[in-house]
């Protein structure tokens, strides 16, 4: 639990001890299998949990780490949380003979400082061994569980300045010792979390590993350990060629960015520096986090080290050829300096759950910025702006906890990338995130849902533009507590190659009533029944100046409510004839033209 | 003497299987795209024609013509269906494009999103609420209905699909805005979520009806146009037409809910292996589909192929629909090899059948798994394909896979034969993803290899699945049209009802299950069948609460629609017994101190109809064919001189000792080394491995 403990767990790995060589089809189709069974793993565990962070958000991730902590190359899930599964199971690894690591065991890991990401990740792994007992991989199966146990149910709390105020922190904890579950320790486990059914889900991802380890133990029998290695040795080597050739291509240089949020968790400190400077020499790429925010009085802000190691991978592997293979090649063929006490590594014992959110996502949303410079047809930020969503916690009648998993989580943080428009909800590193369903939802929770559609002009307008913002509408129908984090007024999501930044989110809680009122900073508070929150998200940010974009373009978008005329002709430059009503809507080529050449002449202020 | 006819429109061929009696008839014409009733048209004269008889006697003969059509699918590949709008209740205009943030590709920033069916224009609300337990919240305003319907006019909508709120729960808000469009709107096709697919959520449930509402007018115009033809034929019956849940159903039906022919052609395949396997005494089957552009896997359970309605995408679009599960992989002959990132990758991509393969010579320039097998000698050019419509040609081939093996520093006869590896990993990573996901082990079923390129991978990829035994019946090309003719008229709906397991209402379920029972009698009924010949599955969806995703499993299996008896006071105490059952089964663990709910009822209903009999067993003498040639070939052990036998010259009692190469009429298989083909007494052919001693 020291600086010095993330030194060694973030060291670059040997290669798997193996004369065997292995050709790159066995490789391949050894990966593929890994693969495979990971995307089973993910598969037992959605069916069969019960936490709607699970099943409907699809939460989780399946990863294969291999004997001496590397992503082995097989992952489901999201990038997020694949690039930071494998720093939990090297600490274990580096503590297995401590702790009696044996075949049938299953662990739990989630301490942010021990390689963790936040508390509520819990990462089920198991070793599998070959016959003959050595250690050949980790099959990890990682989810957002829905309480930690801490001061405020749900896992984050937005004055914590410590860890232990968030709840249970896991190192490296065996629920299962040789294939028998440690029944004092699951019930501990259980015991320390508010959400009724953590009990069964947990089963379900003991399952699902097991389940995984059954079949890596086929795949080994079936190539033997050597070849096995020889693949696992084999695709990281290839990977990191692959980057390095990508690296290669592009011009040397440093490229720089700031990326700021408007303020801590509990709005005392302001304007959060997040700094990157990325540079380019030969084939090697080297993140620099160095100038980030090291103020040690900030709160909630903290990010720990394995995520801001993992966040800023997202957003190297977005701006890289999608057929690159992701495994621990990316991790050897990028260099990360990340200081010691910042905000992207902080100290041991700094509270970790609301750093997930930010700056987790400033961290990567810089690391776009900067690359836009080289690589602008890849670069839409893979972030969520969103402060936090909503969470809206009560208890039933028998005093169990319930949290609407946010049917109005629509964060929309979708950023246009050169050629394409914004779209969906979410960036395509969190598309495995399946949102939550108001008819799902509501016979669950006391809630109504009365709107989550897209705003009118909340665009970032672009050549090509973002996915425009929405308005997310909610009635709790009991008493609830509600939380909420605001962070986009002053520094909204960066729109690239001078697109226009997304809208910034807002929020507001008991509307309609005398104590409406606007969530500046952040809330934590009790909702009578019937009240109404009503949260704007921002959307994504363009892409290149507006005023390039093509007319016709934005005709349609007029057509579809997306822009209004007015903001058509104020942010794009475009004049219509015709009205939206009649569906007449037609481009005034010769207005247009005129009023393009003036905007460009006397930019708006 | 009475005939029952199959017919499968496919991409290139039509093919028909004609009954009559036990025999079955088999044929095949090349597809009409711009009116495919035409080809249909022109078979069935065929037909007649081999018969003896004028087209109006063998068709007033007719006791049934069950057809499978692709109509739905190319609407949605093509998008050129209605112009469709989309009516759903205020502030959720966009679950549509929201997709419940989805996206397929979660590394590529590139990934474009897919084409609106309903662009947000036409995506339009009013102001109305239902609650989960179906009270009003707000009542419907249908002053916005109609001004719905005059936008909607104003931009051409063809076709409205309907989707409210909780309206599988209480369905009058949708009903009446159902009233009002088509007051306002005359001539307008209707799709009506509660009708469409009465369940939750309301994505799935949207979605469904949206592409209901797309495919729909195409589907139904097109039928009319073949019953038109087959009436004006002489054809007397009702036009029995095939769903994706694997049974056929009337046209009348059909029309209730186009959707459901979506990937019927699949369908039709996987009920045909379902009832060879089982005619040949296997009823655990992995039927694999390789045709030119894809690979095609599903599994046969206990006999029957089980339809599953859940998160079904098809062409970037969900539909909710109970489906045959087939998955698609893009591994097909026509699948395009390169390199990328200095590894050989075989498909998506695909050279289809225009070009096509550069052998087909009509112009293909990059290399695909069929040029492969022909770098490989499993094909040949001194040999008819396709049934003899053309001859392959090596011209070309041999310096595509020159151009991949330079990039990958060897010969083109070994980059042919890297594809060739990798295109079966990919096959079996498919199929594994498929079984071990239902918990099975490959290697305790039988596989049953169709299409005109599986037979040529079957025996390789039985052996990398530790599967012993394969089966490639004759007819195996034309296994869609045969499985229309096997599959029953049948009806699978539900009805959502949500309750906790030990607080269940009979009294409700009783009403639910006597609401799909009435519309599957009406239908029935229609078709010409008694209601006691009706099998009724009635069935329960059962989750613990907080899972996502449903168990569903008998409460009651008889026969007629009328007895619903066993919905007793106990089906609650019951339904968990059951239901614990099934998740330890499915999951390995059970939740012991929770009640699971119920979350609907379903009603699958099926009459049996007489099907083609299926030969099987092993009397006939047993001896070794006769080589017809030798050819240069690597059958996975390098290259050696191998045997090809003529599939026209073998008989029941043949066997081949692999490696050997039989080239059938329409395909190609492969007898790998260490395997052994044999023709059982209806000709059709098994793969075996060989054993020591064998």
């Amino acid at each position: 639990m020291s600086f010095e403990l993330n030194r060694q767990l973030a060291a670059r790995r040997e290669p798997l001890p193996t004369s065997a060589t292995v050709d790159p089809v066995t490789a391949a189709i050894i990966r593929g299998g890994m693969e495979t069974i990971c995307f089973e793993a993910a598969t037992h565990l959605g069916r069969a949990a019960s936490s709607a962070i699970i099943n409907q958000s699809n939460e989780r991730n399946a990863s294969i780490v291999d004997a001496h902590g590397r992503l082995a190359g097989a992952a489901i899930g999201t990038p997020h949380l694949t690039f930071v599964t494998g720093m939990t199971v090297r600490y274990g690894l580096m503590r297995q003979r401590d702790y009696d690591w044996g075949p049938g065991d299953v662990f739990l890991g989630n301490d942010p400082d021990y390689g963790g990401g936040h508390l509520p990740d819990y990462n089920v792994y198991a070793p599998v061994y070959d016959a003959a007992g050595e250690l050949i991989m980790v099959q990890c199966l990682q989810a957002h569980q829905g309480d930690t146990g801490g001061k405020d149910p749900g896992g984050f709390t937005l004055e914590a300045t410590d860890i232990f105020t968030e709840g249970m922190a896991f190192p490296c904890l065996k629920l299962v010792h040789r294939g028998e579950r440690r029944r004092d320790v699951f019930d501990t486990v259980v015991r320390n979390n508010r959400f009724p059914t953590i009990g069964g889900d947990l089963a379900a991802m003991i399952g699902g590993v097991q389940h995984s380890v059954r079949m890596l133990e086929d795949l080994i029998r079936k190539w033997g350990s050597d070849r096995v290695k020889a693949a696992i040795n084999y695709n990281i080597e290839h990977t990191e060629q692959g980057v390095r050739k990508v690296v290669e291509s592009w011009p040397d240089g440093t490229y720089e960015a700031d990326v700021f949020v408007d303020h801590d968790t509990i709005g005392r400190a302001k304007d959060i520096r997040v700094h990157v400077a990325c540079r380019v020499a030969g084939d090697q790429l080297t993140v620099d986090l160095t100038g980030t925010d090291d103020r040690q009085d900030l709160v909630g802000v903290w990010n720990t080290f394995a995520n801001s190691r993992g966040y800023i991978m997202t957003q190297v592997v977005a701006a890289m050829d999608p057929g690159i293979n992701k495994n621990e090649g990316f991790f050897n063929a990028v260099d990360m300096v990340i200081p010691e006490g910042c905000i992207a590594h902080p100290p041991p014992n700094k509270p970790a759950a609301l750093g997930s959110f930010h700056p987790a996502c400033e961290i990567t949303e810089a690391v776009c910025v900067a690359l836009s410079g080289i690589v602008p047809e890849r670069s839409a930020p893979q972030v969520y702006k969103m402060g936090m969503p909503n969470s809206v916690i009560g208890f039933d009648a028998q005093g169990r906890m319930w949290m609407d998993q946010g049917v109005d989580s629509r964060s929309c943080d979708t950023s246009a990338v050169q050629g394409i428009d914004g779209w969906g909800t979410c960036p395509v590193s969190l598309g495995n995130l399946l949102l939550a369903q108001v008819e799902d939802a509501e016979g669950r929770f006391p809630v109504i849902n009365i709107s989550r559609e897209m705003t009118v002009d909340s665009e970032g307008a672009g050549r090509w533009r973002g996915q425009p913002g929405s308005l997310n509408v909610k009635q709790v129908l009991e008493p609830a507590t509600a939380m909420a984090w605001m962070v986009t007024a002053e520094h909204p999501l960066r729109g690239m190659c001078g697109g226009d930044d997304a809208s910034p989110y807002s929020n507001r809680f008991r509307v309609g009533t005398p104590e409406e009122h606007v969530i500046e900073l952040s809330a934590n508070e009790v909702l009578p029944a019937g009240s109404i929150t009503a949260y704007q998200y921002g959307g994504g940010a363009g892409f290149e100046p507006a005023l390039m974009r093509d007319p016709a373009a934005v005709r349609e978008d007029v057509l579809d409510e997306i822009v209004s005329v007015q903001r058509a002709r104020d942010k794009y430059g475009v004049v219509f004839t015709g009205t939206v009503e009649e569906f007449d809507l037609a481009v005034d080529e010769v207005a247009t033209a005129a009023l393009r050449e003036q905007m460009q002449k006397e930019p708006a202020q | 003497m009475s005939y029952r006819v199959g017919i499968d429109i496919g991409g290139t061929f039509t093919d028909f299987a004609l009954l009559k009696g036990e025999e079955v008839i088999l044929y095949k014409n090349l597809s009409t795209p711009g009116d495919r009733s035409l080809g249909v048209m022109s078979g069935l004269e065929k037909l007649a024609e081999m018969e003896g008889l004028p087209l109006a006697e063998f068709m007033g003969r007719c006791d049934a013509i069950v057809h499978g059509t692709t109509v739905a699918d190319n609407t949605l590949i093509e998008m050129n269906g209605a112009v469709t709008g989309l009516i759903t209740t205020e502030g959720f205009r966009d679950e549509m494009e929201y997709r419940r943030g989805y996206k397929e590709n979660i590394w590529d920033v590139r990934l474009a999103p897919p084409p609106q069916i309903t662009p947000r224009r036409r995506r339009l609300t009013v102001p109305e609420r239902i609650l989960h337990d179906g009270t009003v919240h707000r009542p419907l305003d249908e002053a916005a209905v109609r001004a719905c319907c005059a936008r909607l006019r104003k931009q051409g909508v063809e076709s409205v699909a309907i989707s409210l709120l909780f309206s599988f729960v209480n369905p009058a808000h949708e009903r009446r805005v159902a009233e009002i469009v088509a007051e306002e709107m005359p001539g307008v096709h209707l799709s009506v979520s509660h009708q469409v697919l009465p369940r939750a959520p309301e994505y799935d449930r949207t979605s469904t009806t949206v592409v209901n509402a797309f495919v729909g007018p195409r589907v139904t115009s097109y039928l009319e146009r073949l019953v038109s033809r087959v009436r004006e034929a002489g054809y007397r019956r009702q036009l029995m037409v095939m769903q994706a849940s694997g049974g056929v159903m009337t046209r009348e039906y059909i029309e209730g809910s186009p959707i459901r022919v979506l990937a019927s052609g699949p369908a039709g395949g996987v009920v045909g292996s379902a009832h060879a396997g089982v005619a040949k005494g296997h009823k655990n089957l992995l039927c694999v589909d390789m045709g030119g552009t894809s690979y095609d896997i599903s599994m046969v359970l206990g006999g029957a192929a089980p339809a599953v309605a859940g998160w079904n995408m098809h062409h970037r679009y969900l539909v909710g629909v109970p489906m045959v599960q087939v998955e698609t992989l893009g591994a097909g002959g026509g699948s395009i090899c390169h390199v990328n990132q200095g590894e050989i990758q075989v498909g998506p991509a695909s050279a289809g059948s225009d070009p096509g393969p550069i052998c087909y010579g009509r112009g293909g320039t990059r290399p695909t798994i069929t040029d492969a097998l022909l770098m490989l000698g499993i094909l040949s050019a001194d040999s008819e394909f396709a049934g003899g419509s053309f001859s392959l040609s090596r011209t070309g081939v041999e310096e595509a896979f020159q151009a991949l093996g330079d990039q990958m520093g060897y010969s083109a006869e070994k980059a042919a034969f890297d594809c060739w590896r990798v295109v079966n990993a990919n096959m079996t990573q498919g199929v594994r993803r498929i079984t071990a996901g239902k918990g099975i082990d490959p290697a305790d079923t039988c596989m049953l290899a169709y299409g005109g390129n599986g037979p040529a991978f079957a025996a390789r990829q039985a052996e990398e699945l530790g599967i012993e035994r394969v089966l490639v019946p004759r007819a195996s090309p034309t296994f869609s049209a045969l499985g229309t003719l096997v599959a029953d008229p049948s009806i699978d709906e539900e009805r959502s009802y949500l309750s906790p397991a030990d607080s269940v209402d009979p009294g409700r379920l009783r009403d639910l299950w006597g609401e799909l029972a009435a519309r599957a009698r009406q239908f029935f009924t229609d078709a010409g069948f008694e209601a006691d010949q009706v099998c009724a599955k009635y069935q329960l969806n059962m989750r613990y609460p907080g899972q996502n995703w449903v168990l569903t499993f008998d409460a009651r299996v008889c026969h007629g629609l009328d007895d619903l008896s066993f919905v007793d006071e106990a089906i609650g105490a019951r339904a968990i017994a059951d239901f614990n059952q099934r998740h330890m089964e499915e999951y390995g663990h059970i939740r012991e101190d929770e009640v699971p709910e119920i979350t609907g009822v379903r009603l699958a209903s099926s009459v049996a109809t007489p099907s083609p009999r299926v030969g099987h067993g092993f009397n006939a003498p047993t001896r070794l064919a006769s080589v017809a040639r030798t050819r240069r070939a690597n059958l996975g052990e390098g290259y050696h001189e191998t045997d090809v036998f003529a599939g026209v010259d073998l008989a029941p009692g043949d066997e081949i000792i692999g490696p050997a190469i039989v080239e059938e009429t329409f395909t190609t298989l492969v007898v790998s080394p260490g395997w052994r083909l044999r023709v059982d007494d209806a000709g059709d052919y098994e793969l075996n491995r060989v054993r020591e001693g064998d």
